[in-house]
């Protein structure tokens, strides 16, 4: 069980962690200093997961580059993180927004530096840790890790309805994932009576799962099912959990430094594919036309009520929502077209609604407004921003060539040719998509074109730090966009053992 | 089966306690040297500086005594720590032997995880003490404290109903004192008074109880058909349960019921709890932190040898096989107390009434734990176990909760959860002592309070009372929004023109060992779980 190799997967949460120990070390006074070690822990981090990249076997399914040791080796639970094709990209996603979320930080100024770049990393350590934790309880751990920092970080550098909205977010996400709890100590001991192993570790428990020498009951598969599903619902969030996001990115400091940082509220839909499908494909395929309708109603009611708000952010948390609720369609596709694309698409809709954000940051900083109505005509002004915000939209939207359309076409190329769900879903879903087009071009035709609304001071064009990290985030748009099989060939072995054991159940059905 | 001068030592710690306790009382004599202010605060250090000192002692002796954390290898080559090992190996050659002393007083590894558990908080609580003395007669309350503890550590040891009620009460009358000890505040006056008066209605009610199991032993006929074997040890108890025909059993459960009605009340268990908030509240807060670490664990500790000492035979069930015999109503009273304490919490403006209710919810944790001890041994010393890391990790946390509460008063921050505003600049230490202790308290992981609720969860859900922990997973969640009450001003207001808040040294240092000892045992539960374990099956 004991096996540590050069632990690089541990070394991508460690090295956050560490970083934000030094930053928070580092006296008040030496702003530089603390900035200097927060970059280069997020540097750190980065890396690694480059190399892991590299390191990484294309052409096998399972775990790769597993550190793993006893935890507290009566209750079986181990401290065991590794990589596979699902989470792999999820790793660079995360470490790849943390330098930009530093630099977002550094950017806004602010109060308390020092603690908001320590929790930064703290939220990154602990975002990773989620991705590779490969110990149902271990898992558990990570994900509420994640709650701490982000309550955190909105409740005390957030707008006027912070406190609150930290209270609402920490207490509905920690509500859901006492559900999942449950989950985990039932599925614990099920495997327990019925293997006499009692074992946290997940490849152990699919194993069971997969062989036949655990057998669950029906209901008993639809309950676990439904621990597990809540909690990553609620995470996601899914329709109609999504009070609490809104909530948050509303109340979240305006620079969108933790909005970029809670892209990664991907958890959920790794979640899903982790837990939901993968441990319990039969309760998976029973649920998923209900669940399809829900993610329907995501994308329909997210977008529909993007279009009517003048709060960029709030325009932007809705469309959230609204990708979401794709992203969950293509998950429950069960099939690798269907998951490969929510993998895509999550990494996608990270980046650039990221970006966005970002965006809407430095709009709301220089004019003290996120109201679209104060904006207008500002090309002209800022050319630089409007160019980069055309992109993001455009790639958000879907268009061919950037890095929304691939991810939206293999969902719903996957719904639709999917035994479980089919082309009804995808018909109405389409309607979700067109809605992003038009609440997203609104908002830039309303923001950068037109004639200058409001006279007076000239808004200022990107600085330096605002064109790297825009820049930073620009580059996988176009990778993504152009080449997408540089991450689909990495998830293929992986997304394609998934959907194999799901059409086995579904055939001995 | 007779006393010989050899079981001496396996009484140790409690003879010491008493002697201690004379000594502190003794000492005081002759620190009456003057009677100006610096003289009383001389005087008052004396006796706080004794008491720690001689209850780090005993601590220790217990630890190496008791045998579960190590043992010493027999003798080996003369080295210079000789002299040392040879005195370590003659204390726990005095422990090792684990049958009940005369069949009453049980010294096995429940004893000395009991007394290493409220040994070691009354060190925590004389040490906290120290920078909050009392107004007057400092040595009498230092002296009821370690008296308060001795009747403790016998509960926890006892195995014959008399020991068992006498030690009760050699405890809660010296904490009836101790809760009204700062008589000069209204509050404390009428916490003391509300304490005794609870208290002494559950005596008679346990007493009664007591009393009812007695007389089954006399009416029940001897296991091998022979005439009644009338007795007061749990064992007795056990026998004639055994053998009680369907109708006896209505006695049987009725004594039962008493007596856990009687600790129920000092578990501040729902509805045995109203006199908690008022006594947690008004008492001074090293004695609240006292009351809810120490009194709460040696109930425990007394249910623990009542129910499978004396009725193992009317265990029952809560769950899916029936709802039956001692477990329905713990499984009762958890539900009550889970629920209420938690509801209960959520409007409070006070901060250690607020922590009094928390602490009320714990309560119903501990009772879920309980539950699975009536089951077949694997699943029960895993209970067992999960139960003493549950005791352990509940202690530690209070103990720091109640003590960076303690401190505050000591520095003049006012009680309500607004005067806790920005204490992240004024004192950052206290704020993240009280920030761990309540994240603990929550069930946050990798905190330790999350794997002992996780522990406590499996166990009960193993003995088929998943309906219960799902309850109870649904009133943590409404527990940690009360938690963020006491979270959010400390973290998220702005201290404003709040002064900063000093801590004495002793203190800071004490509070920063517990919380360091929450995040060590919620990282790494391992070694204290092996410690539960040795501690379950050292028989």
């Amino acid at each position: 069980m004991n096996q540590i190799g050069f632990p690089l997967v541990s070394l991508a949460i460690a090295l956050p962690a560490l970083g934000a120990l030094l930053v928070w070390l580092t006296p008040a006074s030496q702003t530089r200093v603390a900035r200097g070690f927060a970059m280069l822990s997020a540097l750190g981090a980065l890396a690694t997961a480059v190399a892991l990249v590299a390191r990484f076997d294309a052409s096998q399914a399972g775990y790769q580059l597993v550190d793993s040791v006893a935890w507290v080796a009566a209750w079986g639970l181990s401290y065991t993180v590794s990589v596979d094709g699902i989470s792999l990209w999820l790793v660079v996603l995360t470490t790849l927004l943390t330098p930009v979320s530093l630099m977002a930080s550094w950017n806004a100024g602010g109060a308390h530096p020092r603690l908001q770049q320590a929790l930064l990393l703290l939220l990154a350590g602990a975002m990773t840790g989620v991705f590779v934790a490969q110990d149902m309880l271990l898992f558990y751990v990570f994900f509420e890790l994640t709650l701490v920092p982000t309550a955190l970080l909105i409740g005390i550098w957030g707008g006027d309805d912070r406190r609150r909205a930290a209270q609402t977010f920490l207490v509905y996400t920690f509500a859901g994932s006492v559900v999942m709890l449950v989950g985990i100590v039932g599925l614990y001991q099920a495997h327990g009576v019925q293997t006499g192993i009692y074992t946290f570790d997940l490849a152990t428990v699919l194993a069971s799962l997969q062989l036949g020498a655990v057998q669950l009951p029906l209901e008993t598969e639809r309950m676990l099912f439904a621990a597990f599903l809540i909690a990553f619902a609620v995470k996601l969030p899914l329709w109609p959990f999504h009070s609490w996001l809104t909530t948050a990115h509303t109340a979240a400091p305006s620079s969108g430094v933790v909005d970029i940082a809670g892209m990664v509220i991907k958890i959920g839909a790794y979640g899903l594919i982790r837990f939901n499908v993968q441990l319990f494909p039969q309760a998976a395929a029973w649920a998923a036309p209900a669940i399809g309708v829900l993610a329907v109603i995501g994308v329909l009611y997210g977008g529909w009520i993007a279009f009517g708000q003048r709060d960029m952010k709030r325009i932007l948390a809705f469309a959230t929502v609204s990708h979401l609720g794709l992203i969950v369609l293509g998950i429950f596709a069960l099939n690798p077209q269907g998951l490969s694309g929510a993998l895509l698409q999550m990494i996608s809709s990270g980046i650039t609604t990221g970006a966005l954000f970002l965006i809407v940051g430095m709009l709301a900083a220089r004019r003290d407004s996120r109201d679209v109505q104060h904006f207008g005509g500002i090309w002209g002004q800022a050319p630089f921003l409007g160019s980069i915000a055309l992109v993001m939209v455009l790639a958000s939207i879907g268009l061919p060539g950037l890095s929304g359309f691939i991810g939206e076409f293999t969902i719903m190329l996957g719904a639709w040719i999917s035994p479980v769900l089919g082309w009804t879903y995808v018909s109405i879903a389409v309607i979700g998509v067109v809605l992003a087009a038009a609440y997203l071009l609104r908002m830039f035709r309303l923001v950068f074109m037109g004639p200058p609304r409001e006279a007076g001071a000239p808004l200022r064009d990107a600085n330096t730090l605002e064109s790297l990290m825009l820049g930073v985030l620009l580059v996988p748009t176009l990778v993504i966009g152009l080449y997408p099989n540089a991450l689909l060939l990495m998830m293929e072995p992986s997304v394609q053992q998934i959907a194999q054991q799901i059409g086995q159940t579904l055939a001995s059905r | 089966m007779m006393f010989q001068i050899s079981d001496v030592p396996r009484l140790l710690p409690e003879l010491m306690l008493a002697v201690l306790a004379l000594l502190v009382l003794g000492s005081d004599v002759l620190e009456r040297w003057a009677d100006d202010p610096a003289a009383r605060r001389e005087r008052g250090r004396a006796a706080a500086q004794l008491t720690g000192i001689g209850l780090g002692l005993i601590w220790l002796v217990t630890l190496v005594q008791g045998g579960l954390a190590f043992t010493i290898a027999p003798a080996g080559a003369a080295g210079p720590l000789d002299a040392l090992l040879s005195l370590g190996r003659n204390l726990q050659a005095g422990g090792a032997e684990r049958g009940a002393l005369l069949g009453a007083f049980a010294t096995d590894g429940i004893t000395v995880m009991a007394r290493l558990l409220l040994i070691g908080a009354a060190l925590v609580v004389a040490l906290l003490a120290g920078d909050h003395l009392p107004d007057a007669h400092p040595a009498e309350f230092f002296t009821l404290l370690l008296l308060a503890t001795l009747g403790m550590c016998v509960m926890a040891a006892a195995q014959e109903l008399i020991i068992a009620f006498v030690a009760l009460e050699c405890s809660s009358i010296a904490l009836y004192v101790l809760a009204g000890y700062s008589a000069r505040q209204p509050a404390a006056a009428e916490a003391g008074m509300k304490y005794l008066l609870f208290g002494v209605v559950s005596s008679a009610v346990l007493l009664y109880g007591m009393s009812l199991a007695y007389g089954v032993t006399a009416s029940i006929g001897g296991a091998d058909g022979g005439p009644p074997r009338v007795n007061t040890s749990f064992a007795a108890i056990a026998e004639a349960v055994r053998v009680a025909d369907v109708a006896q059993r209505g006695a049987v459960m009725l004594a039962v019921t008493l007596m856990i009605a009687g600790v129920a009340y000092k578990l501040a268990l729902v509805p045995f709890h109203s006199w908690a908030p008022d006594v947690y509240q008004g008492a001074s807060p090293t004695v609240a932190a006292f009351l809810a670490a120490a009194s709460k664990t040696a109930g425990v500790f007394l249910l623990v040898r009542v129910l499978t000492a004396a009725f193992p035979d009317v265990a029952g069930a809560a769950g899916a096989n029936g709802f039956t015999g001692w477990a329905a109503l713990l499984a009762l009273l958890a539900l009550s107390t889970l629920v209420l304490g938690n509801l209960a919490a959520l409007p409070q403006d006070v901060t250690r009434r607020l922590l009094a209710y928390s602490s009320i919810s714990h309560a119903g944790f501990l009772a879920l734990a309980l539950l699975p001890l009536g089951g077949a041994a694997p699943l029960r010393d895993a209970a067992s176990a999960a139960l003493l890391y549950y005791l352990v990790v509940a202690l530690i946390g209070s103990l720091a909760a109640f003590g960076a509460l303690a401190a505050l008063q000591a520095a003049g921050v006012a009680d309500r959860l607004e005067d806790l505003a920005g204490l992240r600049q004024r004192n950052p230490l206290l704020a993240a002592v009280l920030t761990i202790a309540i994240a603990s308290m929550a069930g946050l992981p990798p905190l330790a309070g999350f794997t002992a609720k996780f522990a406590v969860f499996v166990g009960a859900w193993e003995a088929g009372a998943a309906w219960l922990v799902v309850i109870a997973l649904v009133t943590t969640v409404i527990a940690l929004a009360y938690y963020l009450r006491v979270l959010r001003p400390i973290w998220m207001q702005p201290a404003d023109d709040r002064p900063t808040v000093s801590v004495a040294p002793v203190t800071a240092v004490t509070l920063a060992l517990a919380a360091l000892a929450l995040i060590a045992l919620g990282v790494l539960p391992g070694p204290l779980w092996q410690l539960a374990q040795a501690a379950v099956l050292a028989r």
